[in-house]
């Protein structure tokens, strides 16, 4: 399931209006990026990263995800706590994202798209992941238009919501703890050196 | 005289009994006499299964409201809900089916999100998260390759 993550994601080649071809473009790159060989060196691992991150920068819509992710509590926080979060927030993601990248991307077979629903400055893409072991895995992306782009703001993996699961814990650790805790708790997760 | 009082109190207690029933039919099925003081939402499932006409729909694990229909559209189960008046939906609150226990009722949940535009009545929940296809995933399960469960990156618990 954690492969489907590979598919998150930019690009160069997409047409400004279709939310479809926006994932495609941000997949495929992903994917060369991952399966390029001259990238695949331990010298260039920190590069290789730092291109996957700024590919997700550009099409992932962080500052949204982030705060629909901490749900209430995001309108009782101060301008800079809530900048401090979305960074924190987006580290935590990408860094979590390019593992799993590196993990599991030698199990992908194919990307299918399945079809796309737009409601006014709102879009859903739906895709069907593909293993080598032949399980497909359904993905759905929402995507919210920017501008003229369409950026993503959640991604739905075998059902289940990035940010609906984000705001569940958040909302649990906040009743317990104070807003300070999960801030020290985010940070301790993101791994030393990242950007 | 004395035959007409016992007919009357026969008749009496035939009528609570009846009262009686009615009410725990009415409860029982979940139906409203009277309109609630509310307004409606629309929300859109990819997997409705278990939602039918007076499912809850709670916040918090507090019910603020009901379905009040459903019907397919698009291949779609589309739901209408009526909520309590006075309750604010954030335009991005997520509408989940969720199941009391492991194969408890099904009932929906809203979690309030943090956008400042609110739905208006007879608006659309558009973030979603269908009911969990519990045999499809051990279907994978036993097939022998869901990612191992990879807790990097989660806030603890």
């Amino acid at each position: 399931m954690l492969l489907a993550l590979v598919a998150a994601g930019a690009s160069l080649r997409a047409c400004a209006d279709e939310p479809t071809a926006q994932v495609r473009a941000i997949t495929d790159k992903v994917l060369a990026l991952l399966a390029d060989p001259a990238l695949k060196t331990e010298a260039r691992n920190s590069e290789r990263r730092q291109l996957i991150r700024e590919e997700l920068d550009r099409r992932i819509d962080w500052a949204t995800a982030a705060r629909s992710s901490l749900g209430r509590h995001w309108a009782k926080r101060t301008r800079a706590e809530q900048t401090e979060f979305v960074s924190l927030f987006s580290r935590l993601i990408e860094e979590n994202f390019i593992d799993k990248f590196e993990t599991h991307h030698g199990e992908l077979d194919k990307v299918e798209y399945l079809g796309e629903k737009i409601i006014d400055e709102y879009a859903s893409v739906k895709a069907r992941i593909s293993t080598k072991d032949q399980i497909d895995h359904p993905v759905e992306y929402r995507l919210q238009k920017s501008g003229k782009d369409w950026r993503i703001y959640d991604v739905l993996l075998e059902g289940v919501s990035l940010v609906k699961n984000y705001r569940d814990q958040f909302d649990e650790i906040l009743a317990k703890s104070p807003y300070e805790k999960l801030v020290a708790d985010l940070r301790a997760k993101i791994p030393q050196g990242s950007p | 005289m004395k035959k007409a009082y016992l007919e009357f109190v026969v008749g009496l207690f035939l009528a609570i009994g009846i009262g009686c029933l009615a009410w725990l039919s009415i409860k029982l099925a979940r139906k409203e006499f009277f309109a609630r003081n509310g307004y409606e939402v629309q929300v859109a499932f990819s997997n409705g299964s278990g939602l039918h006409r007076g499912t809850s729909v709670v916040i918090a694990g507090v019910e603020i409201g009901r379905v009040a229909g459903l019907g397919l559209e698009d291949y779609e189960a589309k739901v209408r809900l009526m909520i309590q008046q006075g309750v604010v939906l954030q335009t991005d609150t997520i509408a989940s089916i969720k199941t009391q226990g492991l194969i408890g009722e099904k009932y929906i949940e809203l979690t309030p999100g943090a956008s400042d535009k609110t739905i208006k009545p007879g608006g659309v929940i558009r973030e979603t998260q269908p009911a969990m296809d519990l045999e499809a995933l051990i279907g994978k399960y036993i097939q022998g390759n869901l990612a191992k469960p990879d807790d990097k990156g989660q806030p603890p618990r």
